[in-house]
């Protein structure tokens, strides 16, 4: 359904491109986990998707057509569910809704349908006549979401929903997405937390320094790297244990461990003794799969809660 | 749904978040219209000076008859006075007497004599805080009822014909101030000024609006829904069109209602162009909201708006005449006041107000005050634009 080619972008008085040369796709049906720490061009990347951004460079179609023109035609085939309560405080829950129906292009027929059904999906019907600002956290993440859903919209673009809300909302939240998915949407997903994109993403895409620096199914990713010894070792340089290692994988400093991607038939035993037979003495080490913040850290050397 | 449409439901919502804003009601109504009680009570002595009631005192050092014949006549005039202090001076400067009139021993002789008179025979001492309208003003009739009374008696003596009480000397003028009707009044020149000031008062309230809905979000959502700046620009100045004319109600209604019930004068449109008042009013309206939002569309804070706007405001004002009256401004600030917006409103009002001046009359202060406002606007579309970028 999407197709992002080769975008890059550079704000005015900024030295450094935030988007450089993204590429990426999205389907019908698939949550798109966007992840990356802050600056790494994610904002930018929804910002140019919901139209906000002129493209600089590169290319993004939707269905084959150019944003651009999408955008002209039927706006609100996109929607974004943005980090900030993007609605009137002083309106109740369904005057927001009314309004922003409106501004959908809904008919008032359309705009009462729609209204009941994203209250029923964010179960939000009891506080239809609460005014927003009386809302707590949680429920303010709901009401951002019914919005966005409002013009029943092909993509939607959830922009870190979850920052500062309790975790009852926050499954609420992913489940929503989850749902939407299912039946149908295209949803990408941008936030900090990995575990989220764990439970919800079918397809992940890690970011920094505005450019793309995996892309795969989740599957692929989390078994990336499958087999990965950590050891600790005190007795011996890094590069003598390195050395002796250099037999069973490929090796690299990660901080105070020696990480060793082993090679396809190696047992973390066959590693163990390796090391062992050259005199280390390994005082700490760990075997298993990536998970995405390891991949993260081995991608980016920091973590992904880092400014 | 059309852009039209859109635009309706926005300004419905705008209109909405408005009425539940007891901060932003207080400021764009209750304010303007606390501006023009006090401001009206408070220079209503400018406009009419109470020559009577004043306290003053009389210091009689001559018994002839035409000395008697003037504190009967000025008594007449002012009232009663108050008894002759021991320490004149003392008297004044602490506030217990506002003029003393003293009478010197030589008075009647000096203006019976056919010889032209010379000397000081009266004298008039008045408290420092005296207004200078009322000094003139009592100067003015010292003089005036002296030179009556000289002339009757020199008429008196050498035609033997009395005149004494006919007061015809003063009865020679007739002093009229055209106001078709009614005389210019604090009332009649403070709701004008003040009406202006309040209308320019949706600065602040367009620009914290702004500001915070380019903080929360919500800007940037209509523009994902594809709602276009000049849409969103739109749906923010006309309600507050709506303001103004409400405004201007309730400040023409102060005026001819609630300021006689206060004690002050009261405003009267009788016989005013109706088509003149709405022509400028709402000439007016498109100059303070065009203003209002080209200045939203610069300001980034709630702190800029909250400061920016109203010096702006107090500025203008002050350039404009509403603070000050032009007339009494030097030669200079009268030729930058020329220039103020709020100075093409206050002339256009006061013409329609006081002149009865109609629509082709006005017609200067109306197209300046329209083409301040276009041009306002063309800027806020262009600066929103960008600041939507």
């Amino acid at each position: 359904m999407l197709r992002i080619s080769d975008l890059g972008y550079q704000y005015p008085h900024s030295d450094k491109p935030a988007l450089d040369g993204i590429s990426l796709k999205a389907e019908r049906g698939q949550v798109l986990g966007l992840l990356g720490p802050n600056g790494a061009g994610k904002t930018t990347l929804i910002s140019h998707l919901a139209g906000l951004l002129p493209i600089q460079r590169g290319q993004i179609l939707i269905d084959d057509v150019p944003l651009a023109s999408v955008r002209d035609v039927a706006p609100t085939r996109i929607a974004v569910a943005p980090q900030e309560y993007a609605f009137y405080p002083a309106l109740s829950v369904r005057e927001n809704l009314q309004c922003f129906g409106a501004a959908s292009r809904l008919s008032k027929k359309q705009n009462e349908t729609r209204i009941a059904q994203s209250l029923a999906f964010t179960q939000l019907e009891r506080f239809a006549g609460t005014r927003a600002a009386r809302l707590s956290g949680g429920l303010k993440r709901r009401l951002n979401l019914a919005i966005a859903l409002l013009p029943s919209p092909e993509l939607v673009l959830f922009d870190e929903p979850t920052v500062g809300v309790d975790p009852q909302s926050r499954a609420f939240i992913l489940d929503a997405v989850k749902t939407l998915a299912r039946e149908g949407t295209a949803v990408i997903y941008t936030t900090h937390y990995m575990e989220e994109i764990e439970a919800i993403a079918d397809h992940a895409v890690i970011m920094d320094h505005g450019k793309v620096l995996r892309d795969g199914t989740l599957t692929d990713l989390l078994s990336e790297g499958a087999a990965r010894l950590r050891l600790i070792v005190k007795n011996m340089t890094p590069d003598t244990v390195r050395a002796q290692l250099a037999t069973v994988g490929t090796t690299r400093i990660e901080g105070e461990y020696i990480v060793v991607t082993l090679n396809e038939g190696i047992s973390p035993a066959t590693a163990i003794a390796a090391a062992e037979s050259a005199g280390a003495r390994i005082e700490q080490l760990d075997y298993g799969h990536y998970n995405l913040e390891h991949l993260f850290m081995a991608l980016t050397q920091r973590s992904l809660r880092d400014e | 749904m059309t852009q039209v449409h859109i635009l309706f439901a926005l300004i419905r919502k705008e209109l909405m978040v408005l009425l539940r804003d007891v901060n932003a009601l207080a400021s764009l109504f209750f304010m303007p219209i606390l501006f023009i009680i006090i401001m009206s009570l408070a220079l209503k002595d400018i406009y009419s000076p109470p020559v009577r009631g004043q306290a003053y005192a009389l210091d009689v050092r001559d018994k002839g008859a035409l000395a008697d014949e003037f504190v009967q006549r000025w008594i007449a005039l002012r009232g009663a006075p108050q008894a002759t202090p021991t320490a004149p001076r003392e008297a004044l400067r602490s506030g217990a007497l506002r003029y003393i009139v003293t009478i010197e021993p030589t008075f009647s002789e000096v203006l019976s004599a056919p010889n032209t008179p010379s000397g000081i025979q009266v004298r008039l001492l008045a408290d420092p805080a005296l207004n200078i309208s009322l000094f003139s003003a009592t100067q003015a009739e010292l003089s005036g009822l002296i030179g009556e009374i000289r002339a009757e008696a020199l008429q008196d003596r050498f035609t033997g014909i009395s005149t004494k009480g006919g007061q015809a000397i003063r009865l020679l003028v007739s002093a009229e101030r055209l106001s078709l009707g009614m005389h210019p009044t604090a009332v009649q020149q403070n709701v004008p000024a003040w009406l202006i000031f309040g209308m320019f008062f949706v600065v602040n309230a367009i620009a914290n609006l702004l500001v915070q809905e380019h903080d929360n979000g919500t800007l940037a959502r209509l523009l994902t829904l594809g709602v276009s700046p000049g849409v969103q620009l739109l749906s923010k100045g006309l309600p507050y069109l709506i303001v103004n004319a409400v405004q201007a109600a309730l400040m023409l209604a102060v005026g001819i209602w609630l300021m006689p019930l206060l004690g002050g004068d009261g405003l009267s449109l009788a016989g005013i162009h109706w088509g003149s008042l709405i022509l400028l009013l709402f000439t007016l309206s498109i100059a303070a909201v065009g203003m209002a939002l080209a200045l939203a569309s610069v300001i980034r804070t709630h702190a800029q708006a909250s400061t920016i706007g109203p010096i702006l405001n107090v500025l203008m004002a002050a350039l404009g005449g509403v603070m000050v009256p032009v007339a009494i401004m030097p030669t200079t600030m009268q030729t930058i006041a020329a220039y103020s917006p709020m100075n093409w409103g206050l002339e256009g009002l006061l013409a329609v107000l006081l002149r009865h001046a109609s629509p082709t009359e006005i017609l200067p202060q109306a197209l300046a005050l329209t083409g301040f406002g276009a041009a306002m606007l063309l800027a806020a579309v262009i600066l929103f634009k960008r600041r939507t970028r």
